[in-house]
């Protein structure tokens, strides 16, 4: 299996990326189908459309419906400005700072450190609770985590 | 001189002349951010996005206590409409992390059983300590519901901030403040914790606590960390969904 995905690979990697109206028709239709799955999930499930996108996306690249070469070059270059694209959310922030000072500045300050620290706290949480579970299988189900 | 002479008619819906302002300034502090960033070696406060969003709101801020006009409202009417087209890019920009995440497939395929119970195991571990944490520090039960479901995509975490108790716009807040804090930092937090050694546990844990931008920095340290962040945004997002309902009932949040 792995060396027959190694040889479609590097037949993708040597193919012709499509042409960029291609690939950003396949994007606004994924969209377009997700965002009308997204409203079939229940209030109390939110499931929005970009989260349905990106698994949509990646199930009919893993059933090879869509091929690498036809969304590779718009995904790279849309991941490689999504710090910029970030800035309008950030700058969101001066519709509710009164958020921070509504319960007094103290209350506020104390918000942020909590933001701060919980942020700390998942990355590392999340980090460590895969160590553990990778030494689990491998010392208790002998599986190798060997990964290159 | 009135700040809607200004901008000609920006206070018409109808207009879209105003969008420029919203555009053109997100993209100047951000290459001022970069710029600085650059001629700083990396100084961590000079990191584009989070320099960009302080001098956006500062700049704002000036704009508005010059026009004599409140901040949100002048946030609502100059910015925003610009601002919201810049915003629709994060749908496409959202999706395009099933491509590092299909790059990686034979390591998904290998280890879907621990990424799933590492994400599972890591929400709830996590959970317990915000929760400790933020009732050490004194927070309003309404402000500790608002936090427990950052780790979700913003559009998932504020209809649960709100269902158990919260204010989803401290919620709304807290996501992009993880996001911003996980890009700029994220590297002094995988050297001072010696991350580096295990690349899924570190692409799962930028996924969670860094969202989209969080595995666009993953993406930069390899394809396994990349593949693992973009799952880890998927998955983090529907074990919020399951999860955090059940913990809030459980320590009587509301």
């Amino acid at each position: 299996m792995s060396d027959k995905q190694q040889n479609s690979e590097s037949t993708e990697n040597t193919h012709e990326p499509a042409p960029i109206l291609y690939q950003i028709a396949i994007f606004t239709g994924v969209l377009f189908v997700s965002s009308l799955i997204s409203p079939l999930f229940p209030k109390s499930f939110p499931v929005p459309t970009p989260v349905i996108g990106l698994v949509l996306m990646y199930v009919l690249l893993a059933t090879h419906i869509i091929k690498l070469y036809q969304v590779e070059k718009l995904a790279d270059f849309l991941i490689g400005i999504i710090a910029f694209l970030f800035v309008p959310s950030g700058i969101q922030m001066a519709n509710s700072l009164s958020v921070f000072t509504n319960d007094g500045a103290w209350n506020g300050v104390m918000l942020i450190i909590t933001i701060i620290l919980a942020t700390i706290i998942m990355l590392i949480v999340t980090a460590y609770s895969t160590a553990v579970l990778m030494a689990i299988s491998r010392k208790v189900f002998h599986k190798s985590t060997e990964v290159h | 001189m009135n700040w809607i002479d200004f901008f000609g008619n920006g206070l018409d819906p109808k207009a879209d002349h105003i969008a420029f302002f919203g555009i053109f300034l997100s993209i100047a502090v951000f290459l001022i951010g970069q710029y600085l960033f650059k001629i700083s070696g990396g100084f961590f406060l000079f990191q584009p996005l989070f320099f960009g969003m302080v001098l956006g709101i500062l700049i704002l801020w000036l704009m508005a206590k010059w026009f004599g006009v409140s901040l949100p409202h002048f946030y609502q009417s100059a910015y925003k409409p610009g601002g919201d087209i810049i915003f629709w890019f994060l749908n496409p920009a959202t999706i395009a992390f099933a491509i590092p995440l299909y790059r990686r497939n034979d390591v998904v395929k290998k280890f879907w059983l621990e990424i799933l119970l590492s994400l599972i195991i890591g929400m709830i571990i996590s959970l317990i300590l915000i929760y400790s944490l933020s009732k050490a520090l004194g927070l309003h039960n309404s402000m500790i519901a608002s936090l427990l479901p950052t780790a979700a995509t913003t559009a998932i975490a504020m209809p649960i901030s709100g269902s158990i108790g919260g204010v989803p716009a401290v919620t709304a807040m807290a996501c992009i403040l993880n996001a911003v804090l996980v890009y700029a930092v994220a590297d002094m937090l995988i050297k001072l914790f010696r991350l580096d050694s295990d690349p899924v546990g570190v692409g799962l844990g930028l996924g969670t606590a860094g969202h989209t931008l969080g595995s666009a920095k993953a993406v930069t340290l390899g394809s396994i960390q990349g593949s693992m962040a973009s799952i880890a945004v998927v998955i983090i997002s529907i074990v919020v969904d399951l999860v955090v309902p059940v913990f809030a009932s459980m320590v009587h949040l509301h």
